[in-house]
């Protein structure tokens, strides 16, 4: 087993294995409220590593892991293979689960680079393919984790900024206006400023409560901007925009300086698995505090507030077609606001007519679980405390395993593959453990 | 050549609701024995439509949750095989003595019990949707069969109801669809007994599955056959009954009173009725400044609540009075 590595003796004991990276930059920033200065020095150190001289971090727990893998009776890794899986699925949910306050209404304006150097080959197939499809994948996932969120797309080519998807709440409208790649094809130079100013514009009505963000996934090494881009960056400053730069090629001055100051995040993709763990680490919702502290000073306005919401009546397919308000498309089926009884198709969106935000309540019930989190399930570690219990899963009816497996037993990891819940006391599997806390946030025994 | 299907089926077996389900006051008693014999029927349908199917069910008790058949785990769950019979076909001989066996067993369990807890529906669900997760992602590891994740692709779930809906299941029965919805997985509710659940009407509407109201309980099976032997493939093509209204409306916290505008916190998306100034859940407080424009915006009031507003609005006046001068002067620009 790789050497613990700690260096918060803050952390928890659980997490002595476990890979410090994995927990979201925004998470260890919230976690580091009022804590010593050890944290922070681990957050600058962590902040380097990432852009430059380290691998994976996480490779770390990987290294000699030939030591620990045994062959079992039948001559077959199979069980050892098996046991690194789960350690590393396990991993993640050992996170903790701190109370955080998080926006839960955001919005998002991608800016894709869609320059020359965009065409470049050092990751299959071509940078532009795969960041076109793993923006799609990000999209999918962040309307998952985000419901009332919006999206709305820019590209950078030829020296402009290229308005390509309104801000919209479909995750289906944001797919199509990226589906197409032939419209999306790269040419000439891309100019930050010019992109920035878009998006910003773009966002410059949104209320205070939610947060504005933009992602900037940048593969050239040069920008060509009408004007000074530390204006630019000032003014989103004033505006609490958080910029975040995933960037392809290498560290630009300016990216981090924009990322700093603005409370982003920002990581040079070393490779396409890496491109997308850095994509993908900014779906889940930012920490509160993070919007605060990028508001830069101005605490005069609270990030929470009340809104006013509107739940729609859903017309059946069958009530006569009318004209919806947001494409002027003659259909039956739609929502009425309730305020002025316009007709929309889709919710959650804001009413074209009065304004009033219009969401279903399945679309806040899925944030939820971000407030509701499910206990963290108990390895169970020696045969004595199986006790009387069913030798099956609770949840999927899968026959545990009766001896305890060989290979050596670390924190977190339970030799029989057995996780307790706290609340219930049943017995899981690896494999539902990891789906109830990353599906289905709701535990199969307590029913809540 | 169609996909192989599998089914999911979860039992409300909750004792009292299946008592009054009986009783000939109703226009056609049902009782549970008749439900199982057309249940039983149902389920060799399915496996019988073809070789490959599989098959689950999950029977939600008062208070618990088993799976009462599955066609991976037949020996985990029964003792004794049963013994063969030359007359029946021995699949449908396994489901049905299975079944039959463990609900009997699970209800004589259940004993005397002053007050019947609610149907555990959530655990089945959850459980249902754990094994499908299991058996469509199946893993290296010995102990399940081995199958191809290319045969088993059309997972289904249907609910058969007879409990009321249980406010506090809520958020887990939508976050239950919600991982439905994730893998896939359309869930279908047939509701046998008792008044309609808002609950269930979301779950099928949102997983594109049907809702069904059992108008005449004594064709059960006529319904089952029709409308849920069908993989969702097929329902494509054919006319699967859709329901037209579902109440997406919310409910507020602090009174339940379902709101067609309702004020939301911004931090935790409790629902108000009315602007409150601090958020009952997450102890939020929000700016007055929020709250001043909000009772001004908010919709006219049904005449219930008209009385309480004058006061409300008196008690955020007086507030005014105290709070120190930057607020003050925050609020009047």
């Amino acid at each position: 087993m790789a050497p613990p590595r700690r260096t918060d003796p803050n952390y928890m004991d659980v997490d002595s294995d476990s890979d410090i990276s994995m927990i979201g930059g925004d998470e260890v920033r919230a976690r580091g409220k009022g804590k010593g200065k050890g944290t922070d020095k681990r957050k600058k150190d962590k902040g380097k590593g990432k852009a430059k001289d380290q691998a994976y971090t996480w490779e770390a727990s990987y290294t000699r892991s030939w030591d620990m893998v045994q062959e079992d009776e039948t001559g077959s890794l199979q069980g050892a293979v098996e046991d690194l899986m789960a350690r590393g699925r396990r991993r993640r949910l050992l996170a903790p689960a701190a109370a955080i306050r998080r926006t839960i209404i955001r919005h998002l304006v991608l800016l894709l680079d869609l320059s020359a150097a965009m065409m470049d080959r050092d990751m299959r197939p071509t940078r532009f393919d795969l960041s076109l499809q793993y923006a799609r994948e990000f999209v999918v996932e962040w309307f998952d984790q985000n419901p009332l969120g919006q999206i709305g797309v820019v590209g950078m080519r030829s020296g402009v900024g290229e308005r390509i998807g309104e801000m919209s709440g479909n995750p289906q409208d944001v797919l199509k206006s990226l589906s197409d790649r032939t419209k999306l094809e790269p040419a000439g130079e891309p100019s930050l400023q010019n992109a920035i100013e878009m998006a910003r514009s773009s966002m410059s009505h949104l209320p205070t409560h939610s947060s504005r963000e933009i992602l900037i996934i940048f593969g050239s090494l040069t920008t060509c901007d009408p004007g000074n881009i530390h204006d630019t960056l000032d003014a989103c400053v004033k505006n609490r925009i958080r910029i975040s730069v995933v960037a392809l090629a290498a560290e630009m001055k300016i990216c981090r300086d924009m990322c700093d100051k603005t409370g982003g995040q920002f990581g040079v993709a070393m490779n396409e698995g890496h491109f997308k763990d850095l994509l993908f680490e900014l779906v889940p919702p930012p920490a509160q505090r993070t919007v605060a502290r990028a508001g830069g000073g101005g605490g005069a306005n609270p990030a929470a507030d009340l809104m006013m919401m509107g739940f729609p009546t859903r017309l059946p397919d069958s009530s006569p077609p009318s004209l919806c308000v947001c494409h002027s498309d003659m259909k039956s089926e739609g929502f009425l606001c309730p305020r002025c009884m316009a007709k929309v198709c889709d919710v959650p969106t804001d009413c074209d007519i009065c304004g009033l935000m219009i969401v279903s309540s399945p679309h806040l019930a899925r944030s939820y679980h971000h407030l509701f989190p499910v206990k963290p399930y108990q390895a169970v570690t020696s045969v004595e405390e199986v006790g009387e219990r069913a030798g099956i899963c609770h949840a999927c009816g899968r026959a545990f395993p009766t001896t305890p497996s060989i290979a050596p037993a670390s924190e977190g990891i339970s030799p029989l593959g057995r996780y307790r819940c706290p609340d219930c006391g049943h017995d899981f599997c690896t494999e539902c453990d990891v789906f109830v806390h990353d599906v289905v946030h709701c535990c199969p025994g307590c029913g809540k | 050549m169609e996909k192989a299907s599998h089914l999911s089926v979860i039992v409300d077996l909750s004792p009292t609701q299946w008592y009054l389900s009986a009783q000939a006051t109703n226009p056609y008693p049902l009782p549970i024995e008749t439900f199982l014999s057309h249940l039983l029927a149902f389920l060799n349908a399915h496996i019988a439509s073809k070789h490959e199917n599989t098959l689950a069910v999950f029977g939600a008790f008062p208070g618990k949750s088993v799976m009462l058949y599955s066609s991976t785990e037949t020996s985990t769950l029964v003792d004794d095989a049963p013994p063969l019979d030359a007359n029946s076909y021995p699949p449908f001989k396994t489901v049905d003595t299975t079944m039959l066996q463990q609900i009997t067993h699970e209800l004589e369990a259940l004993g005397h019990m002053e007050e019947e807890p609610p149907c555990a529906l959530v655990g089945a669900l959850t459980k249902a949707l754990c094994y499908i997760n299991r058996i469509t992602h199946p893993s290296t590891s010995a102990t399940s069969v081995a199958e191809d994740p290319a045969i088993l692709s059309e997972p289904h779930i249907l609910i058969l109801s007879v409990s009321p809906d249980l406010s506090s299941s809520y958020i887990p029965v939508m976050n239950s669809i919600f991982s439905a919805q994730k893998l896939k997985v359309t869930i279908d509710v047939c509701k046998i007994y008792g008044p309609d659940t808002v609950f269930l009407q979301q779950a099928a509407h949102l997983t594109n599955g049907s809702y069904i109201y059992l108008e005449r309980r004594d064709a059960l099976l006529q319904y089952l056959i029709m409308s849920f032997l069908s993989p969702p493939s097929i329902r494509k093509v054919l006319a699967a009954p859709t329901q037209d209204k579902i109440d997406f409306r919310a409910a507020c916290f602090c009174h339940k009173n379902i709101v067609d505008i309702g004020f939301v916190c911004s931090v935790c998306l409790s629902i108000f009725c009315q602007p409150v100034p601090v958020c009952s859940t997450c102890r939020t407080k929000f700016p007055l400044k929020t709250l001043q424009r909000l009772s001004v915006a908010r919709p006219i009031p049904p005449l219930a609540n008209s009385r309480n507003t004058p006061p409300l609005t008196s008690i955020n006046n007086g507030a005014q009075r105290f709070i120190p001068r930057p607020a003050n002067g925050g609020m009047n620009s």
